[in-house]
C-alpha cells in the first residue's frame, strides 16, 4: 500500500459527513467504529484507504507482533514467539520504540478464522517439536484500525470473534493446542451496500457511528469530482503534492483536538439532553448514551472548544442512533433516520 | 492485563438483579451458574468479568493443571505424571475461565500435548479448558452461537461433575464441576432446553430507563475510559469491602438455617409454575440460603426465597397444559403488538379493509364474494375430484394486502447428513466442512486443509520409529507422509426456496395474516440458523420470482409484507419456475441442499397445458421429486374445518414431501425435550 501513490483524503469532494465519522474516529479511539452505508462508486472506499495518509502517530515497541506500548505489561510477552525482544523485555532492558502512523489493517470478506485469529502451524509443530504462533489480523489491528469491506459478506464464524474482540478489546484462541489471549482493541471500520444484506444487529451495535453515503447530486461537484479523478490517474504524485498542505493542515487539526480532548466537558444538562434523546428513540442497552456523549466531546474538541453545545449533541445523534433504535433482525435503518431527524425539530 | 483494565463490578449502575446473581454463584457454588439475556450493551459482559474481583480465595496443590483440592488429591495423583506434586498447597483466588466461541473440542476437553509428546515420545496430557474451569466459572459470552459440539460436552461435563478424555489415543477422567455463566441475546436464537436448565439462575437484563442513571452510567464510563488506573482505584476500597462481605457469606453458608414450612414454600412456588423435574426446587433453597448469608443472617426468611425464586423459575416455567405457547420474544413481537390471537383475526382482516395500503381498496365485498365461491365449492363439489372453479375468476381480480400475523418459534428441519464436503457455516444440518470450524469425527490421508491430526499422525509414524532413529532432534520423527489431517463436521444453513401462494383463496377470513406470520416466524428461524433464501410468489396467472437467492432476510421480509393477495392460483407455474431457480442454484453449487417450502391450499386451477390443472400438478410434483438433493415441506394452509379438499396432502404425497399444517409447525419445548430432533 505504501509504494503506491494513495488517492489524498482531503481531496475527496463532499461525502462530509463520512469524512466528518472518520476524524471523530482518529481524534477518539473509543468511539470504536463507523459503519459506512451507501451504493456503489460513492468513495466508501477510496476514503477509508484515503486515511493512511492523515492517520496520527503512536509509540510502538518495534517489531512487536502485538502493537504493544513500550510500557505495556509483560504478560504477553513470555509466550511470545519474537526471541530477541521476549528476553530483553523480560529482563528489563530497554528496547526500541518506534513513532509509527497507526495501521489500517483490512480484512478481507474471504478470510478465514485462522487468519483472523492467529494460528499454528501444526505440522511444522509436530515435526520440530516447537510451537510456531503467526499472530492474525486481530492482533495488527491492535491500536490501530480495522477495515472490513463488505461487512455484511464476512463469514459467520468470522462475524463471532470479531463480536467479541470488538466488544472487550481482547482476543481469546482456545484452538488445537494453543490458548493464548492478546489485546485487541481496534477501530471498526466497516462499508457496506445495504442491498446485499443487513448486519447481524449484535454487530451492528459494536460499530459506534454510522453514515450513510449516497452519490452527490450536486452538477458541479460531480464534474468536480470527475476532473479530480483525471487529473489523479494522469500525475498520482502531482496531483497528491498538490494536496500536501490542506493534507498537513488536517493533521495538524486532528492533533490537536487529540490533545484538547481530555479537557472537553460536557454539561449535566446536555447528559440529560441525551439520555432523553435515547429513551426517546428507544435504543438497545447503555452504548448509544456512551457513543453519542463521546461523539459530542469529540466533535467540540474538532472544532476547538472545551465545551460541548447543543449542536454537537444533535450531531452525535444523527451519526451514533440511526443504527441503534430498536429493530429486530428484520427491520429496516432507514426508517431510523427520519425518526431522529422528526424528534430534533 | 488481567485485572488492571477491568470495570469495576461496585462501579456499575442499576442492574440489581444482575449483581445479585452473580454475587450468589460466588458465594455459593449449589446455585449452579447464571444465564443472562439481555439486549445489547447492558454491562453484561462487563459484569460477569468484573466479577473476578470479588471471588474468594480457595486452595489448590500447586502447580496441579486441574486445579484440584489438596483432599481431592491421592489416588488421582498417582496416575498423573503433570506435575511434580513438590508444590505442596497454595491459595489462589476462583479463577474465571473464558470460553470463546470458536474452540476447538480438543482445547476444552483436554488432549494430547504435542510439543511434550514428539519432543519426549511419551503421550502427554494437555487438560483443556474443563480442567482450568474445576471449582471455578465457566463464562461463555454469546452462549446461544455456541456450537452444538461443544453444547453437548459442557453438558456432560456438568452432569457428572468429571471430565472424561476420551480421544487422540488418551483416556483419562478429572473432576471438572465448575459454575457456568453466559450471556446471550435472544434475538440471535434461542439455548437447547437441556442447556437452558443447568443454568441455575437466568436474568433478564434492560437498559436502566430511569434519565439520571443513565446520565450517571455515562458519566462513569467516560471518567473510566480516560483515566482507567484513578477510577479503579476510586472504586477500590468498596471493592475491597464487597469482596469481604462475600466471603463473609461463603464461611456462614453451610450454617445458614431453612426450615420445613419454607421447603414447602418452594415446593408450592414450582409446583406453581409447573417446572420439570426437581432441579428448580433445589436451586432456589441453595440461593435463598446465600441470600440469607449474603444479608448476614443464619435464618432463611420468606423473603429470600420469595426474592429468589423468580430467578429460578423464570427460564422454567410453563404453562399449564395444553402446550404452552414457546418463550415469547418480546422483540419479535413488539411489531405485532395489535395482532389480535386467532379468534378476533375476522375483525382483524376487517381493520385491514377499512385502511388498505397503496393497493387499490378491496372491497369487502368482492373478498366475500370470492369466500361465498369457496364455499361453495367446498359444499357442492365432491372434495376428492378437485373441479378448478369455472366460475370466471378475472385474472386482474382486486388485490389486498394482509398484515404480517403474530410469529412463533419453528420447529427444527433440516437436510439429511451425507458424505460431501461444504464451506459455510450457518446452524441447520449437519455436514462435513472443509473449514476448521466443528467437531473432529475420522482423519484422512487427502491433505489440504494444513488441519493437522495428531493422533493418526503418530499412529501413521508410529512403525517406523525403529527404521528413523536418530534422524532429527525430536524423539519421533515423523515425515511429510505421515502427516493425516482432521475431517470435521457441523452444522451449516442451506438454502431455502420459498414458494408462496398468494392467490384469492387464501385471502379469505383472515388466513393470509396468520400464513403471512408462519412464513415470517420462517424468515425468522432462517435468519437464526444463516440460511440463503428465495422467494417465489403466485397469483392471477403466473408465478414471479420476487426475490433471486440472497442471505439478506430482511428483504424477504420487506416482501413479505408487502405482497398482495388475490387471484386465481397458478401453483403448476410455481412448480416450473422453482425448477428453474433450483437448476441454477444446483449448478452453482452442486454440493448444496436445498428446502423447498411451499405454503399453499393446493388448490391449483391454471393450468399450463390442456390437463386438468391438479393432475398437471401432480405430475409435475411427481417430476420435480426425482431430485434426491432437494427436500420439500409443504405448508397447508387450509382452513380446519369438516369440508376439507385435502388437496395439499396429495401434492406432498407426489413431492416426497413432509407435510405441515400451520399449526403443527410451531415449536412444542415439552417434545423437543422428550425427542431430539430427526
Amino acid at each position: 500500500m505504501s509504494c503506491q501513490t494513495i488517492y489524498p483524503f482531503v481531496a475527496i469532494v463532499g461525502q462530509e459527513q463520512m469524512k466528518l465519522s472518520l476524524y471523530l474516529n482518529l481524534i477518539n479511539p473509543t468511539l470504536s467504529g463507523v459503519l459506512i452505508r451507501g451504493e456503489k462508486g460513492t468513495a466508501k472506499s477510496t476514503a477509508v484507504r484515503a486515511l493512511a495518509d492523515i492517520l496520527p502517530k503512536i509509540e510502538v515497541v518495534k517489531d512487536c507482533p502485538f502493537q504493544l506500548a513500550p510500557g505495556d505489561g509483560l504478560n504477553l510477552c513470555r509466550d511470545c514467539f519474537h526471541v530477541n525482544c521476549r528476553e530483553r523485555r523480560i529482563t528489563g532492558q530497554q528496547v526500541e520504540a518506534v513513532c509509527r502512523h497507526i495501521k489500517v489493517v483490512e480484512l478481507p470478506v474471504g478470510a478465514t478464522e485462522d487468519r483472523v485469529v492467529g494460528t499454528m502451524d501444526l505440522e511444522h509443530a509436530i515435526r520440530k517439536g516447537e510451537k510456531r504462533i503467526e499472530p492474525g489480523l486481530l492482533a495488527s489491528a491492535h491500536r490501530g484500525i480495522l477495515y472490513v469491506d463488505e461487512v455484511n459478506l464476512l463469514d459467520d464464524h468470522v462475524v463471532d470473534v470479531l463480536l467479541d474482540a470488538a466488544a472487550m478489546g481482547v482476543s481469546t484462541i482456545e484452538r488445537e493446542g494453543i490458548s493464548f489471549s492478546h489485546p485487541s482493541r481496534f477501530v471498526l471500520v466497516g462499508t457496506m451496500n445495504p442491498e446485499e444484506g443487513e448486519l447481524r444487529p449484535q454487530l451492528l451495535d459494536r460499530f459506534g457511528l454510522s453514515v450513510r453515503v449516497e452519490g452527490i447530486a450536486d452538477r458541479d461537484s460531480r464534474v468536480t469530482v470527475m476532473e479530480r479523478r483525471v487529473a489523479f490517474d494522469e500525475s498520482p504524485e502531482t496531483f497528491a503534492s498538490l494536496w500536501k498542505d490542506p493534507s498537513r493542515e488536517l493533521v495538524d487539526r486532528i492533533e490537536a483536538a487529540r490533545r484538547l480532548y481530555p479537557e472537553v466537558t460536557i454539561s449535566r444538562e446536555e447528559l440529560y439532553t441525551i439520555a432523553d434523546f435515547c429513551l426517546n428513540v428507544g435504543v438497545d442497552g447503555h452504548r448509544g448514551d456512551i457513543i453519542m456523549m463521546k461523539a459530542a466531546k469529540t466533535l467540540a474538541a474538532f472544532d476547538d472548544r472545551r465545551q460541548v453545545r447543543r449542536s454537537d449533541v444533535e450531531e452525535a445523534a444523527e451519526l451514533a442512533l440511526p443504527h441503534r433504535m430498536r429493530r429486530q433482525p428484520l427491520m429496516e435503518i432507514g426508517d431510523n433516520v427520519k425518526k431522529i431527524k422528526e424528534m430534533q425539530r | 492485563m488481567s485485572g488492571k483494565t477491568l470495570y469495576p463490578f461496585s462501579a456499575i449502575i442499576g442492574q440489581e438483579e444482575l449483581k445479585l446473581s452473580l454475587i450468589l454463584i460466588a458465594i455459593n457454588p449449589g446455585v449452579g451458574g447464571v444465564l443472562i439475556r439481555g439486549e445489547k450493551g447492558t454491562a453484561k459482559s462487563t459484569a460477569v468479568r468484573a466479577l473476578v474481583a470479588l471471588l474468594p480465595v480457595i486452595e489448590t496443590l500447586a502447580g496441579c493443571l486441574f486445579s484440584l483440592a489438596p483432599e481431592e488429591a491421592g489416588e488421582r495423583c498417582k496416575d498423573c505424571r503433570l506435575c511434580d506434586r513438590k508444590g505442596g498447597v497454595v491459595s489462589r483466588q476462583v479463577r474465571v475461565i473464558t470460553l470463546p466461541l470458536n474452540a476447538t473440542e480438543d482445547r476444552v476437553i483436554g488432549g494430547v500435548d504435542f510439543e511434550k509428546t514428539t519432543q519426549h515420545g511419551k503421550r502427554t496430557v494437555q487438560p483443556g479448558l474443563l480442567a482450568q474451569a474445576h471449582r471455578g466459572i465457566l463464562y461463555v459470552d454469546e452462549v446461544n452461537l455456541l456450537d452444538d459440539h461443544l453444547v453437548d460436552v459442557i453438558l456432560a461435563a456438568a452432569a457428572a461433575g468429571k471430565n472424561r478424555i476420551e480421544r487422540e489415543g488418551v483416556s483419562f477422567s478429572h473432576p471438572s464441576r465448575f459454575i457456568l455463566v453466559g450471556t446471550m441475546n435472544p434475538e440471535e436464537g434461542d439455548l437447547r432446553p437441556q442447556f437452558l436448565d443447568r443454568f441455575g439462575i437466568c436474568v433478564e437484563v434492560k437498559a436502566e430507563t430511569d434519565r439520571e442513571m443513565r446520565v450517571a452510567t455515562m458519566e462513569q464510563r467516560e471518567l473510566f475510559d480516560t483515566e482507567p488506573s484513578l477510577f479503579i482505584e476510586r472504586y477500590a476500597e468498596v471493592t475491597a469491602m464487597l469482596a469481604q462481605k462475600i466471603v463473609g457469606a461463603r464461611n456462614r453458608l453451610p450454617r445458614v438455617f431453612i426450615s420445613g414450612r419454607q421447603r414447602a414454600l418452594i415446593s408450592e412456588l414450582c409446583t406453581g409454575a409447573m417446572v420439570a423435574g426437581h432441579r428448580a426446587d433445589l436451586i432456589i433453597e441453595q440461593a435463598a440460603r446465600a441470600l440469607a448469608a449474603f444479608s448476614e443472617r443464619l435464618e432463611v426468611e420468606d423473603a429470600d426465597i420469595l426474592r429468589v425464586a423468580p430467578l429460578v423459575l423464570r427460564h422454567r416455567r410453563r404453562e399449564q397444559a395444553p402446550p404452552p405457547p414457546p418463550p415469547k420474544e418480546k422483540e419479535h413481537d413488539h411489531r405485532h403488538d395489535e395482532d389480535p390471537p386467532e379468534e378476533e383475526q375476522e375483525e382483524e382482516e376487517q381493520q385491514n379493509q377499512e385502511n388498505p395500503e397503496e393497493q387499490q381498496p378491496p372491497p369487502d365485498s368482492s373478498l366475500d364474494q370470492e369466500d361465498g365461491e369457496d364455499d361453495a365449492d367446498g359444499n357442492g363439489g365432491n372434495p376428492d375430484e378437485s373441479r378448478e372453479p369455472t366460475e370466471p375468476v378475472s385474472p386482474n381480480a382486486l388485490e389486498a394486502v394482509f398484515e404480517v400475523g403474530s410469529t412463533f418459534k419453528i420447529k427444527p428441519f433440516s437436510a439429511p447428513k451425507d458424505r460431501v464436503f461444504r464451506r459455510g457455516s450457518g446452524r441447520r444440518s449437519r455436514s462435513r466442512v472443509s473449514g476448521l470450524q466443528g467437531r473432529y469425527v475420522k482423519s484422512t490421508m487427502a491433505r489440504g486443509t494444513k488441519d493437522v491430526a495428531l493422533d493418526a499422525t503418530l499412529r501413521a509414524a508410529a512403525p517406523h520409529q525403529r527404521s528413523r532413529q536418530g534422524q532429527g532432534s525430536c524423539a519421533i520423527a515423523i515425515r511429510p507422509e505421515d502427516i493425516r489431517e482432521k475431517v470435521r463436521e457441523r452444522r451449516i444453513g442451506n438454502f431455502l426456496l420459498f414458494v408462496v401462494d398468494a392467490s384469492g383463496s387464501m385471502g379469505a377470513r383472515g388466513r393470509m395474516t396468520a400464513t403471512k406470520g408462519a412464513i415470517m416466524s420462517l424468515l425468522l428461524d432462517a435468519y437464526q440458523k444463516r440460511d440463503k433464501v428465495a422467494m417465489i410468489s403466485f397469483n392471477k396467472t403466473e408465478a414471479r420470482l420476487n426475490l433471486p437467492p440472497t442471505s439478506s432476510i430482511d428483504m424477504a421480509a420487506r416482501l413479505l409484507a408487502e405482497m398482495p393477495v388475490g387471484g386465481r392460483t397458478p401453483l403448476n407455474h410455481a412448480l416450473v419456475k422453482a425448477d428453474e431457480v433450483l437448476r441454477g442454484q444446483l449448478v452453482r453449487d452442486p454440493t448444496s441442499r436445498p428446502i423447498v417450502v411451499i405454503i399453499t391450499d393446493g388448490r391449483s386451477n391454471v393450468a399450463l397445458g390442456v390437463a386438468k390443472p391438479m393432475d398437471e400438478c401432480l405430475e409435475l410434483a411427481r417430476r420435480l421429486a426425482r431430485e434426491e438433493r432437494i427436500r420439500f415441506i409443504l405448508v397447508d394452509t387450509e382452513e380446519q374445518s369438516l369440508i376439507r379438499f385435502g388437496l395439499a396432502v396429495k401434492i406432498a404425497e407426489a413431492l416426497n414431501a413432509r407435510y405441515f399444517q400451520t399449526a403443527d409447525l410451531k415449536a412444542d419445548t415439552l417434545i423437543d425435550i422428550m425427542k431430539a430432533e430427526v
